[in-house]
């Protein structure tokens, strides 16, 4: 088989990182004489012009017909050298990365094996090669049409957005109103701007723009099809649905506050004048500063961290509460100028643009801030009959090594945030995946941070992850980029990598129907044959590992291939049994 | 030997390797055919029903036989003689059965050392008395001379993994009108291209299997006598281990049309290089479960996987033998 390819192989030096462990000239030599190498080449930098360009001049020198690049994942730069043999006239298809970075260098120290291993790699990328096939690229028309789900400051910004660059969105809101989370917040931190004037504006834009189409007390309850040709079913509040044609699906559904009552020892549920930063916000919103007997209080504790960075609720950061909690040191002292404020924090995280401002400006108000340890809460008890407060505040304050009763009329606590019940049902309904916190998960956590693995459908906002405004309008607008791209484009590209049942083998067992995540798999009953319609397909292989009569095949990914792969491996491993 | 050759009859010859008899008894089950049979052929060796010495076998010339139909499977040195010395002697040889097709039940030996299974047939056993420790020899001198038995190989092999196969007659046993049709395939020269496998479907059991098919959920597997089955539905539905969709069809659906689970003895289909690990890949993928515990609960109710798994196809199958030390 071999004998018969042309086969180039470039191994990368990436500058020092592969380098510095692996000796590519060492691989060269040993992979140069394997059978259908025509050429082998070492490299400073392969992904760079001049690394390609030595890659398009050995197809057209040396006629070359499969390329193998021994260099970092092909998750950084197989779409790179793709390119290369597409530019030089190759199927991009006939190309294989040897992963001997991120498989090799980046985790061995010993220069000999490491080598050794990155020649077995680069030996089993080219016993793959030789395997591959031309394949062809599919395309399918974009509907420009968008779901946004969710109508808070996320799926607010998108739906506008969009709508102001001429495109249609449908806007699906589960409550009652619009605003989502925000809609509960006065001010915002670090410049306290009116939360309610950010908002308004958006709403008003959505309810009145004619291109947004605002369906409130509604969900998505099945989305079918792929990018650019989904189909929507969204179902209303009197259980009927409507059935919605779109292209993609941003989600923006937002998070749920901690449950503070799952902390006893914070007395929330328990004493009146406990409450969340959320009530505080509807108190300074009425302008009602008071107990919950009606006086105006003396003191105010605010308890960071509640339910966040701690081994048994969350352990992630819920990134707003600290520049929140120093945001109520203003509202309060404003409100009250003879009322004393106590900040009882883990670590005081005031970063990003204006956060260290803000702090100064809070410390300068005399805020009191009292530091405790992160799994050690502190403990809220009622005061006695002769103290001037309502509660006492217990805490081990960690830089003095005391233990102090700090006097409170209304203890405030910082609640984190965390992913919504229902997210589940909306993560499996759009086809995304979740971490072990219940967050949507993007992509690529830096170059792709609003993608998710279902093409078409986009993440904004904290169910992505606990964020500020900035960040989740950041997050909005850049999906409305990656939606109109889709749409400037009219078509989508559909992957040339998708499995395929032969008809021929298929023998209609059903094994696979239940199986596929992207629901790809139907049954045709008259022929007794299962087909997988290959836009939908995300190229995962699990049917193709079910089927039990080896009908499926993965195309890019067939057995053929993947023995090959691993002969290659074993070719020159001593070890064998 | 002269004469024979220019004879219109055909020459065959019927061997056994490891096997159980069932492959020749098949045979004789074509009924009256078997009569055709005898006036159609001589049939120049057969050790269950026609005398023959394999010193006559030697005699033979090169390709003197038109036809060898060979069961069993390739366990000891006697196996692989008369299996290389028939194909050195015939046209046209068979792999018959799933024996000499995919290793068969004698295969599921490979699970084991040579050590292993002598140790269970000759010394830790129930049926042996105590202090009764023999275990064969290959030779043994005695005072009329030296006694040779075959020797033990350390694995069962295939027949095509020690000779070259023209055809594959799969079944444990094969049906008997295929074997009639293999007869007179080769009586009438009207034979598929080398290789094939004859009397069988490239398609799965279930695509000859009259049973209703839907999607499959699992929530506990059944051996056949555990639960009272729906006769119209799908085995594996019900939960019972059905190999039929790792199976190659052909041999009539005779089991599940039975209410009996396919056991898988036709082997794999084409594209399929490991009918166990296959049959292991369906099964997981159709349990009701997400819950990781849940899945392993139900998996480890199933006695013996690997018999079930692989009860015809270990030594055609990747994992070949066991390679514990000898």
């Amino acid at each position: 088989m071999n004998q018969e390819c042309r086969i180039g192989v470039y191994i990368c030096n990436c500058g020092t990182n592969i380098a510095k462990v692996i000796d590519a000239e060492g691989v060269r030599n040993k992979v140069a004489d394997l059978p259908g190498v025509a050429c082998a080449r070492t490299y400073e930098y392969m992904c760079s012009n001049p690394g390609q360009e030595m890659i398009t001049r050995d197809i057209h020198e040396h006629g070359l017909d499969r390329v193998v690049v021994a260099a970092c994942s092909p998750r950084m730069h197989e779409p790179t050298f793709r390119k290369a043999l597409e530019s030089a006239g190759l199927n991009p298809f006939m190309l294989e990365i040897a992963n001997i970075r991120e498989q090799c260098s980046w985790v061995h120290d010993d220069r000999a094996k490491a080598t050794a291993k990155a020649a077995d790699l680069t030996h089993a990328a080219i016993r793959r090669v030789a395997r591959h096939v031309p394949l062809e690229k599919q395309e399918a028309p974009y509907t420009p049409v968008t779901m946004v789900l969710g109508g808070g400051i996320a799926g607010l910004t998108v739906a506008v957005e969009l709508a102001d660059a001429g495109q249609k969105v449908h806007l699906i809101e589960r409550e009652s109103r619009l605003g989502g989370n925000l809609g509960r917040v006065d001010l915002t931190a670090p410049y306290l701007d009116s939360a309610r004037d950010l908002l308004a504006e958006k709403v008003v834009l959505a309810e009145t723009n004619p291109r947004i189409d605002v369906r409130l007390r509604s969900t998505l309850t099945d989305l079918m099809g792929f990018v650019g040709n989904f189909t929507a079913t969204v179902t209303h509040q009197d259980g009927s649905d409507t059935e919605i044609p779109v292209g993609s699906v941003v989600v923006c559904t937002g998070y749920r506050e901690f449950d503070a009552s799952r902390i006893e020892r914070l007395g929330y549920g328990r004493h009146p004048d406990v409450i969340t930063s959320f009530e505080l916000e509807q108190r300074l919103r009425s302008g009602k500063m008071e107990t919950a007997d009606g006086r105006v209080p003396n003191y105010v504790s605010i308890v960071h961290c509640v339910g966040s960075r701690n081994a048994k609720y969350h352990t992630y950061c819920s990134r707003v509460c600290c520049m929140t909690a120093l945001k109520y040191g203003h509202e309060i002292k404003s409100a009250l100028p003879r009322a004393m404020v106590t900040d009882l924090y883990v670590d005081m995280l005031s970063f990003g643009k204006g956060g260290e401002d803000l702090y100064r400006r809070t410390s300068e108000l005399k805020t009191m801030f009292l530091m405790f340890e992160k799994e050690d809460y502190p403990v809220v008890r009622a005061a006695e009959a002769d103290d001037d407060c309502g509660l006492l505040v217990q805490v081990h304050e960690r830089l003095s090594g005391e233990t102090i009763d700090v006097p409170a009329d209304l203890v405030v606590l910082m609640v984190g945030m965390q992913a919504r019940s229902d997210s589940d049902q909306v993560a499996r309904t759009v086809g995304i995946s979740q971490d072990a916190e219940g967050w949507f998960i993007e992509s690529h956590p830096k170059l792709a941070p609003v993608s998710t693995p279902t093409e078409g459908v986009f993440i904004a906002g904290c169910c992505q992850s606990p964020k500020d405004i900035p960040d989740t309008v950041a997050q909005a607008r850049a999906s409305v980029a990656m939606v109109l791209g889709f749409i400037a484009q009219g078509k989508v590209e559909v992957d040339a990598r998708f499995a395929q049942v032969d008809g021929d083998l298929c023998s209609g067992c059903r094994v696979c129907n239940e199986l596929c995540p992207y629901t790809a798999i139907s049954y045709d009953p008259d022929e007794g044959r299962s087909e997988v319609q290959s836009a939908l397909c995300k190229a995962c292989g699990t049917c193709v590992a079910a089927c039990p009569s080896g009908a499926i095949t993965a195309r890019h990914f067939t057995d053929e291939q993947i023995l090959e792969q691993i002969e290659g491996v074993l070719a020159w491993s001593t070890s064998q049994p | 030997m002269a004469e024979t050759v220019e004879k219109k009859k055909l020459q065959i010859a019927i061997y056994w390797g490891a096997a159980c008899g069932g492959c020749d008894v098949a045979i004789l089950d074509t009924d009256a055919f078997i009569l055709d049979v005898a006036a159609l052929a001589d049939i120049r060796l057969w050790p269950l029903a026609v005398d023959g010495k394999y010193a006559d076998v030697e005699a033979m010339e090169d390709d003197e036989l038109d036809l060898v139909l060979f069961n069993g499977a390739v366990r000891n040195s006697e196996n692989q003689k008369i299996a290389e010395l028939l194909r050195r002697k015939t046209k046209v040889m068979v792999a018959m059965g799933s024996c000499a097709h995919i290793g068969g039940i004698p295969g599921l030996a490979n699970e084991f050392s040579r050590d292993e299974i002598f140790n269970r047939a000759y010394l830790d056993n129930p049926s042996i008395e105590e202090g009764n420790v023999v275990l064969p020899v290959a030779e043994k001198k005695v005072a009329a001379g030296t006694l040779e038995i075959p020797h033990f190989h350390r694995a069962v092999r295939r027949l095509s993994d020690v000779v070259e196969v023209e055809y594959f007659l799969p079944g444990c046993p094969p049906a008997p009108d295929q074997i009639k049709a293999v007869l007179l395939a080769v009586a009438t020269g009207n034979l598929p291209p080398a290789g094939s496998v004859v009397g069988a479907s490239d398609r799965a059991l279930c695509d000859e299997c009259g049973r209703s098919k839907d999607e499959k959920k699992v929530t506990r597997f059944f051996r056949p006598w555990q639960i009272i089955q729906d006769p119209e539905k799908c085995l594996l539905e019900q939960g019972i281990l059905c190999a039929g969709s790792v199976t190659r069809a052909g041999c009539g659906v005779r089991c599940p049309d039975s209410g009996m689970p396919c056991r898988g003895c036709y082997g794999p289909p084409p594209n399929v290089m490991d009918q166990g690990a296959k049959f292991i890949s369906a099964i997981s993928s159709i349990v009701e479960s997400r819950d990781a515990g849940e899945i392993e609960r139900v998996l480890g109710e199933i006695p013996d996987v690997m018999g079930y798994a692989y009860r015809f196809g270990l030594p055609a199958s990747i994992l070949q033998r066991s390679t514990r030390s000898q």
